[in-house]
């Protein structure tokens, strides 16, 4: 066989066009109907003509209006499709009122008609007897607008987001629109001319009645009640379950697999651990530190991306946050140099302490390695000492560095000025460093890994 | 300050409460001999049994606990409130989280705790944190000292004018606390203020009171949904 179908070409009737599930389960389709779309979902169960259907539907209804009866039968027992198509779906309102145009005018139409052959019928003397067939009209029209709004009810509970609280209060306006008036139509067919004493003598047994059977109802409606709301809560939790567990499976399980497989190396099981931790917790606790452009939030990422790279951690504590400035932005650059260099050359534990005032901005970086002597700093110090006190003093800060008894510390200064004043910088010199401290960077995780 | 603990022969005694078996083992094996353990719980409500029972020097407190009014670590001080080892010195709690959670922090240091570290505090550290608590000083860690400088607004520069001020620091607090957050010992602190260990323990000790007992609004409405990452 040279010629292979392709998995996705399944011949396709023109009727069957908009389906997709494999068994055909008898559904009223949402596009393409005229009223409730029973004609169409038939049509499509059967594998038949939509126009023949309909065609056969409008000849049963001549035939003593059988037609109606099975139309309003099936329509009641058939299941409305839920979105079949990829456009329904994605429109909540084509979903809501997919056809309320032809529907509004087709039963202002019918409605028409039905009222003109009633007077033509009374002219031509035959008896209606308008005061049976009113109270009948009135009972269908409200079971009718009753049924609809329980068919929308039905959608709204699997398109609860687009709904909306208007939306459902107007369904419930028209549900009970809808059992009023058939509860006024029953009233009046069954008090016939009698008035309100007939009402009284026929009403108050109906409401007992109605009362008895609602009292042996009820526990078994609450029950059902209760047991529909368990298992919507029970679904929400399994839910949450599945995205708890999806996420632990994606970083925690992950994480501990590559441990046991690291587990000789300790410096990459530390640098996991770190790493893991720190997403957990922003995960569990994200909080308003999350917000991209502060000060606070750039320093954090600069401090997890040097405690990622060489697996050592860092203590950082920060105090008080601003929007993030083009000083800002600088003193982040010499703060992440200085934790490279502390990580790089010091010893454990680092710590970084970033205090946001309302005058300066100071950042302490400090480590506990054996310190150095400024003066005589190696080669590849002497970029380090660039980017850093060079680097702090063009963006109009200070940069110092102390030997301590026991490590290092380098401190930060940068004034806080106003916004929109900081026209005196000279980017071209500052790009340059980067470049080049992002080189150093580079070369430096390269050797690592 | 009360009588330095040292003076008295003998261990440390120690509770351990935390929930996780793991993590009260793994403090066993790091704690050496100056330290007893004594006692150890894992709920809220044996925590108080255990702590009434054997009047430890020291109670080592996860904030987060299940059981009591379900506030974890501040139910257990709560319900331990007038407990006194044999010597007469109130029994002492050092918090120990994972959580950094400022909330929590905060809340366990207001509830009476002496001190906060985190879980990842290496054993020498822990075992010179348990001692300072045990002699009725305060332990801050870096984390806990950032915390107050930013709740106290000591970091946007507000300083006290005098010292019995409850609501702000001092100048010389919010020194102590911003040399605690950039990660120096207490005695490097008494080097570089040029002033002595003691002092700084007082210090720190008046913070940690201030922080106890201030009622600064912005303190309960800055910890509340503050996470530190």
């Amino acid at each position: 066989m040279d010629v292979v179908p392709a998995p996705y070409e399944v011949p396709q009737s023109p009727i069957t066009s908009g389906e997709r599930l494999p068994v055909r389960r008898l559904e009223r389709p949402v596009q393409g109907r005229y009223l409730a779309g029973v004609c169409a979902g038939l049509a499509e169960h059967l594998g038949l003509n939509v126009r023949h259907v309909r065609l056969a539907f409008g000849l049963a209804c001549l035939a003593g209006g059988a037609g109606i009866a099975a139309y309003l039968f099936l329509w009641a027992l058939t299941p409305q499709s839920l979105g079949t198509t990829p456009v329904a779906r994605t429109d909540a309102v084509a979903i809501g009122r997919p056809t309320n145009e032809p529907v509004r005018n087709l039963v202002v139409g019918l409605g028409l008609l039905f009222v003109g052959g009633v007077l033509v019928a009374q002219q031509r003397g035959v008896n209606l007897r308008l005061g049976v067939l009113i109270p009948i009209l009135t009972v269908v029209g409200g079971a009718v607008l009753a049924w609809s709004q329980l068919d929308v009810a039905e959608r709204g509970r699997w398109l609860v987001g687009d709904m909306g609280p208007a939306g459902r209060r107007a369904g419930l306006v028209r549900l009970g629109i809808g059992i009023a008036l058939a509860t006024i139509g029953v009233v009046v067919l069954v008090t016939q001319g009698r008035g309100f004493s007939g009402l009284w003598e026929v009403g108050i047994p109906a409401v007992a009645v109605l009362a008895g059977v609602a009292l042996v109802a009820a526990p078994w409606g609450v029950r059902l009640w209760a047991d529909l709301r368990a298992e919507q809560a029970q679904r929400i939790r399994e839910t949450e379950r599945a995205d708890i567990a999806a996420h632990l499976h994606d970083s925690v399980l992950q994480t501990l697999a590559l441990i046991q497989r690291q587990a000789g190396d300790s410096a990459a099981v530390v640098r996991l651990a770190r790493a893991q931790e720190r997403e957990l917790r922003g995960w569990l606790y994200a909080g308003p530190l999350g917000s991209q452009a502060s000060l606070a939030s750039a320093v954090t990422e600069v401090a997890h991306e040097v405690e990622d790279l060489h697996g050592m951690p860092i203590e950082l504590v920060v105090t008080g946050d601003r929007p993030l400035d083009v000083g800002g932005a600088a003193l982040v650059r010499a703060l992440r140099e200085a934790l490279l260099n502390a990580v790089r050359h010091g010893a454990a534990p680092v710590s970084a302490y970033v205090e946001v005032g309302s005058e300066s901005v100071e950042a302490f970086v400090r480590d506990h390695g054996p310190g150095f002597d400024l003066d005589a700093v190696p080669q590849d110090r002497f970029g380090v000492r660039e980017s850093i006190l060079g680097r702090m003093s063009r963006h109009g800060g200070a940069a110092a560095l102390r030997r301590l008894e026991q490590g290092t510390e380098v401190s930060l200064t940068l004034p806080v000025t106003a916004p929109g004043s900081h026209s005196q910088i000279q980017p071209e010199a500052q790009t340059d460093t980067e470049a080049r401290t992002d080189t150093e960077v580079q070369a430096d995780t390269e050797g690592r890994r | 300050m009360s009588e330095p603990r040292s003076m008295e022969p003998g261990p440390i005694r120690l509770v351990l409460v935390d929930d996780h078996r793991m993590f009260r083992s793994g403090v066993k094996a790091e704690l050496d001999e100056s330290m007893l353990i004594v006692g150890e719980a894992a709920d809220v409500d044996s925590a108080i049994v255990v702590v009434a029972q054997t009047r430890p020097d020291v109670v080592l407190l996860d904030v987060h606990l299940p059981g009591g009014n379900g506030n974890g670590g501040s139910d257990v001080i709560t319900g331990s409130g007038g407990v006194t080892t044999e010597s007469g010195a109130p029994v002492r709690f050092l918090a120990l989280s994972v959580s950094d959670s400022a909330e929590d922090v905060i809340a366990v240091i207001r509830a009476g705790a002496r001190g906060y570290v985190t879980k990842t505090i290496t054993g020498p550290d822990l075992a010179s944190a348990i001692r300072r608590v045990a002699d009725g000083d305060a332990v801050f860690s870096p984390r806990l000292a950032g915390f107050v400088l930013d709740a106290f607004g000591a970091a946007a520069g507000e300083v006290a004018v005098i010292d019995e001020e409850l609501d702000r620091l001092s100048a010389r607090e919010r020194e102590v606390m911003r040399l605690i957050a950039r990660g120096y010992q207490y005695k490097e602190v008494a080097k570089e203020l040029f002033i002595s260990i003691k002092t700084v323990e007082t210090h720190v000790s008046s913070v940690l009171r201030k922080l106890q007992l201030s009622s600064r609004h912005e303190l309960t409405a800055w910890a509340v949904g503050r996470h530190l990452l």
